[in-house]
């Protein structure tokens, strides 16, 4: 039996949706298949009030073992730093992160702003948001670069607006039957099992990128949406083409580019006119090339590559 | 389609060879500048070939940026909107079959 406790913090909610449409494994296989208890969940819980505030307090004195602390949104500290914005259970839940952390033998943090401070920590900041351990690609964040939860790790980080279901509750499962020690982190923070490949791997698409074929609207089967509508696949680090959302798809897959969410930098550009959907460029050349590939190479294989497309990469091949 | 592609093609060429002038500067060298253009090739008629090649810049030939490092000239057959084999332009404000030496000022590779 492994003890479960979910906050939220600056969040949309977002990553609970994501959680509670798990399959493999689902949110109720943890409870009856992976013996986890989860203490209180926002979505889940039904504790409030006093009750809510002894079951925290049971958590932060070890009274109640704290085996999973798993924490969504970003942490709020404005104003001035007190975290007022944001209160939960008596008082601003920072207060409650920083308790909690200290005595959970794993932290868990869960989507974008957990992380890195997402959507809600996007210049000028006004709540003065931190993911737990980095802001950004800032290595520190609220509980700073050196904290260790009690088994010894940092913080797990499982990014992504939302992160897949799957990710998260695979995570769960392997900190939950032991196994938290086995899961490889990159400099990220991010479990190797998911982050390692790129979005781009598993592609359908990946063909008219090989060859150069542009996609240029949305929802278009034939091309690649690198090129011209923003794409972010071949920088990204998700298995998204690989454990494809719903058991069906993927957004690259549906014709929708790529947005980078499990990257510290997302939203990319400050969300700054223009930059949203459309391939940035300085003089005519992508700003943001694929992961690994200079400018110079990255001109040579465009000719290489158009001259040597055959005429099928420039159909529409999916016939319904 | 070739065919069709083929005659007005030539058309375009046509236009072209006799001198109409067209702005291939300054280059959509930023986002802006390239919807920008691209905005006013929208409000045009998708018939209206002339100006269509007036407002992108067209050129008979690729373009060589001045002051480039790259050794990189601009021309439709590097461009991302360039259809290799049906010589067509795909970026959807112009949809005009095109030659691989060409070049417009919204090149992008």
């Amino acid at each position: 039996m492994a003890n479960l406790l979910w906050l939220q913090g600056g969040a949309c909610s977002g990553n609970t949706m994501s959680f509670l449409n798990a399959e493999e494994p689902s949110a109720c296989d943890l409870v009856t298949d992976f013996g986890i208890n989860v203490l209180w969940h926002p979505s889940l819980g039904v504790e409030l009030g006093d009750n809510l505030q002894r079951l925290l307090n049971d958590c932060v004195s070890g009274k109640t073992p704290l085996d999973i602390f798993v924490f969504e949104g970003s942490v709020v500290n404005a104003p001035n730093g007190t975290g007022e914005w944001n209160r939960f259970a008596g008082k601003p839940m920072k207060q409650w992160v920083k308790a909690l952390s200290g005595v959970a033998t794993f932290v868990v943090a869960i989507g974008d702003c957990a992380t890195w401070g997402g959507i809600p920590a996007t210049a000028p900041n006004p709540s003065e948001s931190q993911g737990l351990q980095f802001l950004k690609r800032n290595h520190g964040g609220f509980l700073g670069k050196e904290f260790r939860s009690k088994a010894g790790l940092p913080v797990i980080n499982i990014p992504g607006c939302p992160a897949h279901p799957d990710w998260i509750t695979q995570i769960v499962v392997a900190v939950a039957t032991g196994r938290g020690g086995e899961i490889g982190l990159d400099e990220l923070q991010r479990p190797k099992t998911f982050f390692q490949s790129f979005t781009q791997t598993g592609c359908t698409r990946n063909m008219h990128f090989a060859y150069k074929v542009s996609a240029t609207e949305f929802g278009q089967r034939k091309g690649c949406l690198y090129y011209d509508l923003g794409c972010r696949g071949p920088m990204t680090h998700s298995p998204c083409n690989r454990i494809l959302w719903n058991r069906q798809s993927s957004k690259t897959r549906s014709g929708m580019p790529c947005l980078g969410c499990t990257e510290p930098e997302f939203p990319f550009f400050d969300l700054a006119p223009g930059t949203v959907f459309k391939t940035q460029t300085v003089m005519g050349i992508p700003k943001d090339l694929p992961t690994g590939v200079d400018k110079k190479g990255y001109i040579a294989l465009t000719g290489a590559a158009k001259n040597a497309a055959p005429a099928w990469a420039e159909q529409d091949m999916f016939i319904v | 389609m070739a065919t069709g592609d083929d005659s007005l093609r030539t058309m375009l060429r046509v236009m072209l060879q006799s001198g109409l002038k067209t702005k291939s500067e300054p280059r959509a060298y930023t986002s802006e500048e390239g919807l920008r253009i691209a905005a006013r090739l929208r409000s045009l008629s998708a018939t209206a070939f002339a100006e269509k090649l007036t407002v992108a810049g067209f050129t008979l030939s690729p373009y060589a940026p001045p002051h480039s490092e790259d050794d990189l000239s601009q021309s439709c057959e590097t461009c991302m909107y360039y259809v290799t084999h049906r010589r067509f332009c795909e970026l959807p404000e112009l949809n005009v079959p095109v030659e691989k030496e060409w070049s417009c000022r919204l090149w992008r590779i």
